[in-house]
Formats: structure tokens, sequence, C-alpha cells
């Protein structure tokens, strides 16, 4: 059973070394070739005979604002605010309410909430897409004709289509949070209700100097990582508005879409490249902030 | 006896609530499950109801018949498979290692790791485009199980070692005095103790392969190597063409599994990945 330290390590690293192999491969090198890439005008012209222009990409994505990159920039960051705060709100409302005592129906009504959840999330998207906006035949304009109102093009305007992705946005992501508020809020010892209601608090001020400090802290990490999938959201805008072939019109882009539309669809991979690589500083960056690192790490 | 009426009331305001907002949450897939089962879709009438007036399954029918969707979820099943196999197999020695032994570097490349999980693979689909067409691995079930590979590696690596941390180590102790080998540690102690961590992350793997449509439609070039996904993408109605209808009972034939397997395991679908998740 004895064996030298430095076996010992040898074996951590056999054991490990497929895993991290593969990581190294697929993952870490594309990244690297990523930044790569950044750094030369590589784009449909220049697939093969692409030249090093330096940082010119970096300065392109940065200092030309008619480039787009920090509108959509500046779009992502209100979309992660609007999207967070309604979250919060609409699922503490809603996880209160739950928490009702005698609401006997509560599991139901539970499960039958979180079906957004449980839905492949591309399926659902193009459910809304076509079941709910589409202009033809689309249930919102078939109620919009009930009340005597033309058909509505939700998607085309760009403010429409923003609230039209952030309610969809909504949709989708208010089941886990509910779950998770529901499930803090169980946590919480109604002894401290109980003397709260005998020292003659209202419900606002429970709701304030305890529900929401109690909470906080159970709640926090899946709100961090919430924030992140938020901005990193590709899907909804995507799929809602920027399809190829089927744009609505709509000139709303997160960074993410931003990124796949000069890749995929204008191939100027250059630039590009140096999009995802400011997108993945900015991740790291957040991640540094706010210190979200392995609990073990931490100390 | 005021105060027990006023609460009455109250519930059934709420109760009224609630029904009616499971009810507006649920349109857009009731909407799809009617319209698939609606034997004459009269799409631009106004009087549409939820119920359909007579039932059909010929929709269902078309998707079966008419649409290559047994080749898709074959092509979908074997990059599934492989997926999983690969990312399992190479994550599990992986992150016990990590869970349990402290070695150099351990930390370092367990910082890199959470950076990586960051990452949106998105971001490096020209690379991975670029580097895989010299190989002829674009447009080849290879080419897409090496990318859902690589993302999925690390999401296994990371949920896995967090749940394996959770385990006392002290049972692995007490084998390791009565003799037994570190493989046989492993197989027979950490791994029957392991099992719903084993099986969440496989299924969030299947789950990933299942619903990945953008690099689909992206490496895959024909529709007869489509996924499932990408075949759905596909069939989409827009705005002026396609067959709403059919693509309706195609989203709720793609939707049943997931649905099935999510309130399968509801339960360890929580612990399993908040236990092993990013904690802050």
């Amino acid at each position: 059973m004895k064996e030298s330290k430095r076996q010992q390590i040898l074996r951590c690293y056999a054991w490990a070394a497929p895993s991290l192999l593969l990581i190294l491969m697929i993952v870490i090198f594309p990244i690297l070739y990523t930044g790569y890439i950044s750094l030369t005008n590589m784009n449909v012209y220049h697939w093969t005979n692409y030249t090093f222009i330096g940082l010119k990409n970096y300065a392109d994505a940065l200092l030309v604002f008619d480039n787009g990159f920090l509108k959509a920039l500046g779009m992502t960051v209100v979309w992660t605010i609007v999207s967070m705060v309604l979250q919060l709100v609409v699922a503490f409302v809603l996880a209160s309410l739950l928490n009702i005592k005698g609401l006997k129906l509560k599991n139901l009504y539970k499960t039958l909430l979180i079906f957004p959840w449980a839905m492949p999330g591309y399926v659902s998207i193009l459910l809304w897409k076509t079941g709910m906006f589409n202009s033809q035949f689309g249930l919102l304009n078939q109620w919009m004709a009930k009340i005597g109102h033309g058909p509505v093009r939700w998607l085309n305007g760009d403010m429409s289509a923003f609230w039209c992705c952030t309610l969809v946005n909504l949709w989708l992501a208010l089941p886990f949070m509910i779950t998770i508020i529901d499930g803090a809020l169980q946590s919480i010892d109604r002894s401290f209700y109980e003397s709260a209601v005998l020292d003659g608090a209202n419900w606002l001020e429970r709701t304030f100097y305890i529900t929401v400090p109690m909470i906080k802290p159970i709640i926090g990490p899946s709100v961090v990582i919430t924030v992140f999938t938020t901005f990193k959201q590709f899907d909804v805008v995507y799929l809602l508005t920027q399809q190829v072939g089927a744009k609505t019109g709509a000139d709303i882009h997160t960074i993410m879409t931003y990124a796949y539309e000069n890749a995929f669809i204008t191939n100027n991979y250059g630039y590009s490249s140096a999009v995802s690589i400011i997108i993945f500083v900015m991740l790291i960056l957040f991640s540094v902030v706010i210190n979200m690192k392995p609990k073990e790490v931490r100390d | 006896m005021q105060r027990k009426v006023k609460s009455i009331v109250g519930l059934t305001v709420v109760n009224v609530f609630f029904i009616l907002l499971c009810f507006v949450t649920l349109v857009p897939i009731l909407y799809a499950l009617s319209v698939s089962l609606n034997a004459n879709n009269s799409l631009l009438s106004v009087d549409f109801s939820f119920i359909p007036k007579a039932f059909t399954l010929a929709n269902y029918k078309a998707v079966f018949v008419d649409e290559p969707i047994m080749l898709w979820l074959k092509n979908s099943f074997v990059l599934a498979v492989s997926t999983l196999l690969i990312s399992l197999g190479t994550g599990i020695p992986a992150a016990y290692v990590f869970s349990r032994k402290t070695f150099p570097g351990r930390k370092p490349i367990l910082r890199t790791l959470i950076l990586l999980y960051a990452f949106p693979s998105l971001l490096s689909m020209t690379a991975l485009y670029k580097l895989l067409s010299p190989m002829g691995l674009i447009n080849t079930k290879l080419g897409l199980i090496i990318v859902y590979t690589g993302t999925e590696a690390v999401f296994a690596l990371w949920n896995m070692k967090g749940y394996f941390d959770t385990i006392p180590y002290e049972i692995e102790e007490a084998a390791m005095i009565d003799g037994a080998s570190p493989t046989q540690i492993v197989w027979r102690i950490v791994m029957p103790l392991a099992k719903p961590t084993i099986a969440v992350t496989a299924m969030m793997v299947l789950i990933y392969v299942w619903n990945e449509y953008i690099f689909a439609v992206n490496f895959m070039t024909g529709s007869d190597t489509y996924t499932l996904a990408a075949g759905l993408y596909s069939l989409q109605a827009t705005e002026m063409s396609g067959n709403w209808p059919i693509f309706a009972a195609a989203s709720i034939v793609v939707s049943i599994p997931i649905l099935i397997v999510f309130f399968a395991l509801q339960r360890n679908m929580t612990t399993g990945l908040t236990s092993g998740g990013v904690k802050g």
C-alpha cells in the first residue's frame, strides 16, 4: 500500500489525463485559436490567405460605435438588468403567494408553473415565435382581431421585439427562480414572523426586515448564475428575431447574437473572433469581481 | 369569525389567480397541442378554441412518414450516446482525483476549469469549424461528437467533482485500511455512492445533445445528417411558408421524452445539480 509521493502524483495525473487532454484539445485550443484568428483579417474572401492586422479588429469593435458592438453591449446590459429585476420581483411575489397558509393546491400549481422549465428551451422559443407572435396565425393576433384590432407585427420593431424577447425569457426563467425562492422561503423559521407580528410589524415590514435578508444568502448563488446565463443569452433573441433567412427586421442584438452574426452570416471571422475574446475577458472579469470560485479554492 | 371569512375570501382570490396564471403560462404549449390535433385548422379564423372540434392524428402521422424524423432521431441517439460515454468515461476518474487527492497543479487546473465553464462554446465556433474542416470532419457525426464532448467534459468534471466532495472520505479510509486497492475503492465504494450524480450528469449530457441546434445546423449540411434539434429547426414555419400544424406536432413529439425525464428526475435534479454546481 505504501508508494512514493512521486508515484501518487503520477497516478493522479494518469487518472485525470484523459479528461484534461480532451478539454485541452477541444476547449482550450480552440479558444487560443480564436485569439489567433482575432489578430487576422480572416473573412470569406480571405479564408486561407489571411494576413495579420494586429489589434485592428479590437479597435474596430471597441472604438468605432457604428460597428454595432458597443450598441449590442449596451443592449445586453439593459436586457440583463430588466430581465433580472422582473424575474426576481415576479418570482418573489409568486413564491410568497404559493406559501400562503392553507393553499391546498400548492403542489399542483407548482408542477404546472414549472412546465416552461421542463420543455426543451429552443422548442418553446420556436412555439412562441410561430404560435404566439406570428403575424398571420399567431394567437396574439387572433385575439387582437377579436377585439377588432388589425394584425400587429410583434417582432418587427426594436422596442416591441425587445419586450417580446423579455417576456419569453421571463417565461423560460421564472420556474427556476420560483423554485429557488420557494425553497428559501420554506427554510425560514416561522417563529421569526410570530414574534414580529406580536411586535406589531406589518406585512411590508416583515418582508423587508425578515424575509428578504433571510433568503438573500440562500438564493445568492442561483441569482449569480442566472445573471450569467441572462448575460450570455443567445437562443431567445436569435430564434425570435435574428434567424438566418428569417430575420424579422428588428435590429436588436445581444453580444452573443452579434458575435454569431459576424461569424456565420456576414462571415467576418477575424472581427467576430475579436468580439468573442472581448466577451470571454468580460466573463472572466465578472467571475473575479463576484469571486465566483469553487468553495475550497477561495480559502 | 370575521377573520375566518376574510381568510377564506383571500384564499379563493389566490386560488383563482393561480388557476388563471397556470393557464396563461401553458397557453403556448396548449395552443401547439391543440393545433397539432385539430382536423380542420382554419388558421386565419377568429373562432379558435383550445379544444379542437374534430380530432385528428394526421399531423403526427405526417411527422413520422413525410419527414425523416426517425433518421434524425437515430442521428441524435448516436451522438448522445457517444458524447455520454466519452464525457463520463473520462470525467468520472478525473472528478474523483480532483475531489479526493491533493497534488501539485490541482488548484490552478480547477481555477482554469471554472473559467472554461463560463465560456460559451458558441464563441469558438469559427475556430472549431476552421480546425475541423481540413480534417474532413465537417458534416460528419464525429465532428459534432468532438464539439459536444468538449463542452460536456468540463460540465461533467465539475458537476461530479462537486458531488464527490460531499461523500465522506472516512468510508474510503476504512476500505483502504482493509487493504482495498485504489481501483477497487472507486469501483466498489465510490461509484455506488455516486449513482445519483452520475445519473443526473448523464441526463444533462443527453438533454444537451438532444437540444443543441446551432452547431448542428452549421456543421451539418444535409437534412439526412441532421439531429432531431436541427431537423425541428429546419421544419419551423416562417412568417409566410412552412406548415405550422406539422411543426406543432413535431415539437410535441420532440418535447415528450424531455418532459418525462425532467419530471422523473426533478427531485434528483435539484440535489444533483446544486451540490455539484458552482457556488458563490
